[in-house]
Order: C-alpha cells, then structure tokens, then sequence
C-alpha cells in the first residue's frame, strides 16, 4: 500500500517534469521510485516467505510481481544517466497498475494450503511474470521515444536541452526488452507445458490463459519479426509496444478469471 | 583586501588594443619573473586569451597605487607609450575575486557560458605555478574559483547548451543517433555554414563524409579538408542509402529534395532515421520532407531558433549564477581574513616555503 502512495507520488512529480521538460538530471523521480521499490520488495518478500513458495499465485500476487519486475528494471536503467528520467515515465504505470491490483477480490485468502502445486508451478508464474515485466519496460521506453521524436518533429528545443537518450537507443531499449520479455515469456509457458500436470479432464488449448498467453506471444513475436526483418521502425514500432502491452495489462485479469487451470473452482 | 586585477578585455577595448598587450606562453614567463624581480607583486598569474589579457596579483602594497604600478608594468612590457584611457580597469577588494569567479564561470566572456575560458585559466594557473609565481593566496582565490566555476556548471543551466548554428546541428545529431561515429554524413553544397557544421559533426567522432557540389573542384577541395570523399553532384541520390545527416546549403532556387522523391529513397535503407540539416537560403529541402516517418528536417531558422532558447536560457540563470558567485566570495573572504589582518603573513609563508 505504501509502495503504491510512493508510486502515486512519482506519478504527481512526472506531471510537473512533463510539463517542464527533462532538462535537469535530478534523482527526485529515480529516489522515490527507490524507496516505493524497498517497500516493495519488502511486502512481496514477507508474502513469500510466509508461503515458502515465489509470491505469484493470485491475480494480485501475479500483478504486484510484474510490477515489481517493471520497477527493477527501471531503476537498473536509471542507473545510466540519460535514462535516469525512466522513473517519470514508469510511476504512472507502477501507480495505475497498483492501484487496481489492489481492489478487493484479487487476492482471495488462502486456505490451509495455498493452490500451487509444486517448485515448477513457481517458476513457471515467475518467469512468465518477469517477462510482462520486459514487455512493460519496452512500453515504458517506447513512450520515451515517441516525446522524444514528438519534440524532434515539432523542432521543440526540449529534444535537445533535455536529458533523454537518443531516439536511436531508445529503439535499441525497446528491442532488447522484447527480446528479453519474448526468452522469458517462452520458457515460463515451456516449463508450464512440461513440467506442469493438469486436472482431469482439462486440456492446454481450452484454457483461455493459455490461448491469450500464446496470442501475446505471437504479436511480440511479429513485432519483433517486423523490425528485425521487415523494417518496421520509429513511431510505429514503439507504439506498437505500447498497444500490446495495453492489450496485456487490460486483458491480463479477464483471461485468468476465465482460465479453467489458473482459477479453478 | 590584497588581490588586485589589471588588464583589459572585450568589454573595454577593440582587439587592435588587446593584441597588443597579448602575451606568449614565453613572454608570460618573463613577464612573472620581472613582476616578482622588481618587488611589484609578491604573487602573481596572467591570464592572456583572445578576448582579455589580465594580470591577477597579491602585494603588500596600497591598492590603488598597486593597480597603478601594475597598468605601468604591462605598458612597458609591451612596449605601449600612449596612455591607453579607460581600455584598461583594476579590480581590487572584494571587486577582484567577483571578477574572477565571473570570469571563471564565463559570465564575463564575450560567449556568455562559453566553457574555454576556464580551460585557459586552469592553464594560466598551471603555468604561474610552475613558475613558483603563486602564493598561499592566489593558490586559494584560484582553487575557489575552479570550485565556482564546476558549482555553477551543475547548480545552474548557464553552461548548457548550444547557441551557435553549427552545435546545434551537433546536438540534434545526438539526440537522434546512438553514435556519430558510425555516421555518414552527406555535405550537399560547400557553403561556410555546411562546412563549419559538417566539421563540427565531424569532430564529435563522425568519420564518414562525403561532399557533393555543382563544382566538383570545390567539392573535393571541401572533402579534402574533411578527410572525406567527394562525389558528383549528379550521383549523389547514388549514395543515399548509406546517409544518415544531410547538412544541405546549395545556392539551388527550387528544392533539391521533394517528399515523394525522399519516399522512394527511403525504401532503399531500411527505414532508419535521417537527420537533414537545410541551411540554404532558399531552402533546398521540402518542409513535407518532415512529415516524413524517421525523417528530421531542421532550416536555418529552426536552428536558429533553438540556439536562441539557448541564450535565453542562459541569460535568465544569470541571476542564479550571480547570487552562487557571492556567496561563494564572501566564503573565500573570511579564508582570506588573516592575511588581510596580516600582511607580513604573507611574505612569512612565502620564505618559509622559498
């Protein structure tokens, strides 16, 4: 909860840097993403220890978990000074997403034993999770690039005097963050479809986790396909990673409520 | 307070007067010497630049006859028998160390912000050092002022920023490029203003340029001096898809480059950004050019523009930068306290260590 007034509070400093224009490379935003990430950290450890098991078995586990991950690795970036700003375009991400992971019913109380099966089913959730949390970091520096290449179109003197990396780089953030998102997003599903045994009578390609999971995979895939072979670059590109990964966020909680194997009766 | 500065800059006279008290690196040496020879000054540094030739000095002396003997110093080194009236000023007291905390910060340059002055001083300092023409003073005002002039370039936007044309190309390159090393560059035209920004890329690291014009003698005599590549003015379009920042100043009446020409030369390179910098007058690119997805189409006026955000910026931290600057001053004076007090002090420390 506290981590989420953190993030709140990021989110109010990024209104006042959007409207100022990134012009001084000051820590404000990457320091109070700093201290909401400690708290964090903090909450999800102490779930985890309490279940002895990775904190990703409900929707609000899973949710606090990639956004946790989207936090990590926005302040691993912000360690470069020309990305140390990431943190003004992350906490209105970390804020919102928060928010809502923490609406009544996401995270039912556990029974005796908590619903995961075994090591595999954790890492499983695990990597998958940290996955959306590259695809979410692709988002993030995919809507650097469009202020930047917005202020370099417009010839706005702010593409310069401000401390964001090139447009260029960014395009490179992007790539590799969905390349990253993509290796780890593969080997969650390929452990959870080895490793995992499902109920009676339960079949992989009825479960609309699992077609949803596969879906978000192939347009990540194309994407990346597009650029990689095909040229698709720019604007486009980038906001090619913020749709899909609006898709995901929006679609994220339906799919599992629907899924017969991640919320079984 | 015992610090005096006398000399003369931009501000008091015409370079016809400033070269003519300009020192050498040699003379500069000399001219230390003869000041601690003759008894004029127990400490001294003289700063010699394009823009102001200065002699910063510490003597037990009265101040205003100090300053007297120190404009007569620097007439009969350099040979100057007429009077030279007001060209030449003397700060002394607390004026003298506000004068080099603004010089340091290059509040005082004719370049407001300009960042070479303090490279010059630091050297000036260097060099009066090596010479053991320094004392426990002017060690301490010039250690404040370095301290300064590093404070203000963080705490303030007086350094930021690029206010001429040519830097600003610079800049806009990298905001769009990763690096410029592995940037080709493509001169359309060899006016002075393509030459200066194309040679301004280039010394970001930029190692690719090839030059065209309607005179090819001109072209290669441009691409020589860049160590580039000259190509005809025909086959330029040849080239295009290995460019990445056209800089374009060609005396053409009509647009060398239209948005559905660029279009279809774009498909050849894979969609990576293209910077175009038009600065002919008439321009040489269609502005459509910039609606263009990965293109970047800045005139003349558009450079121009930023370069003077630039300025403003830095004239409105002026304040900022001037407040730094005095409270930094009044710091240094209480440091400075006890050989105020004291001017036998200063001669003491100087035997002491001699």
């Amino acid at each position: 909860m506290s981590a989420v007034i953190i993030y709140g509070l990021g989110l109010l400093y990024s209104i006042f840097v959007w409207r100022r224009g990134f012009q001084y490379n000051n820590w404000t935003s990457y320091t109070l993403i700093s201290i909401a990430f400690v708290m964090h950290t903090i909450a999800l450890t102490s779930r985890g220890f309490s279940l002895q098991q990775c904190p990703v078995n409900n929707l609000y586990e899973a949710t606090t978990f990639i956004l946790w991950t989207i936090s990590l690795s926005s302040l691993i970036c912000g360690l470069w000074p020309r990305l140390r700003y990431i943190g003004v375009f992350t906490a209105p991400l970390l804020f919102s997403v928060g928010v809502f992971a923490m609406m009544p019913g996401l995270d039912p109380a556990y029974g005796d034993e908590p619903n995961f099966i075994n090591g595999w089913s954790s890492l499983h959730a695990a990597l998958i999770m940290l996955g959306y949390g590259a695809f979410g970091l692709s988002a993030i520096t995919g809507s650097m690039f469009l202020t930047q290449d917005r202020n370099l179109k417009f010839h706005r003197a702010s593409a310069i005097f401000s401390v964001l990396p090139s447009i260029q780089r960014l395009e490179k953030l992007i790539t590799r963050s969905l390349m990253l998102g993509l290796i780890l997003l593969t080997a969650g599903l390929t452990i959870g479809a080895i490793f995992l045994d499902l109920p009676d009578g339960v079949s992989f390609w009825n479960d609309s986790k699992v077609i949803w999971s596969l879906l978000v995979l192939g347009f990540y895939l194309t994407l990346l396909i597009a650029h990689i072979k095909f040229d698709q670059r720019g604007r486009r590109y980038a906001w090619m990673a913020i749709i899909i990964f609006g898709f995901v966020i929006f679609t994220f909680w339906g799919t599992n409520l629907l899924s017969s194997i991640h919320n079984p009766k | 307070m015992p610090v005096t500065i006398t000399g003369l800059s931009h501000h008091s006279s015409p370079v016809e007067l400033r070269e003519r008290f300009a020192f050498t690196e040699a003379q500069i040496v000399e001219a230390l010497y003869q000041i601690r020879k003759k008894g004029i000054a127990e400490e001294a540094m003289i700063l010699s630049t394009c823009n102001r030739v200065e002699i910063y000095a510490v003597s037990k002396n009265n101040n205003k006859s100090f300053s007297q003997e120190l404009s007569q110093f620097l007439c009969e080194f350099h040979n100057i028998r007429e009077k030279p009236g007001d060209a030449l000023y003397a700060f002394n007291d607390s004026h003298s160390i506000d004068h080099l905390f603004r010089v340091s910060c290059g509040i005082d340059s004719m370049v407001l912000g300009e960042t070479e002055i303090l490279g010059q001083l630091k050297q000036s300092y260097k060099l009066a050092l090596e010479q053991k023409a320094t004392g426990p003073i002017l060690n301490r005002i010039f250690q404040k002022a370095f301290n300064v002039a590093k404070l203000v370039r963080t705490k303030t936007q007086i350094q930021r920023g690029s206010i001429s044309v040519s830097s600003v190309a610079v800049e806009l390159a990298e905001s769009i490029f990763d690096s410029l090393e592995s940037q080709q560059v493509l001169v359309i035209g060899a006016g002075d203003t393509s030459e200066k920004a194309a040679r301004a890329i280039k010394s970001r690291g930029a190692s690719s340029i090839l030059v065209s014009n309607r005179s090819h003698e001109k072209a290669m005599s441009l691409a020589s001096e860049l160590q580039g590549k000259a190509i005809n003015f025909d086959t330029w379009e040849q080239e295009f898809k290995t460019i990445d920042i056209i800089i374009s100043s060609t005396s053409a009446p009509h647009y060398v480059l239209k948005r559905d020409k660029l279009q279809t030369m774009l498909k050849q390179r894979g969609n990576s950004p293209l910077l175009i910098i038009d600065i002919a007058v008439p321009r040489d690119i269609d502005p459509e050019c910039n609606q263009v997805e990965n293109v970047y189409v800045y005139n003349i006026d558009d450079l121009q523009t930023i370069a003077s955000q630039y300025l403003n910026q830095r004239k409105a931290d002026l304040a900022n930068c001037e407040r730094l600057i005095i409270k930094k001053r009044d710091e240094i004076l209480i440091d400075l306290k006890p050989y105020h007090r004291q001017p036998s002090l200063i001669l003491n420390k100087q035997q002491t260590t001699s």
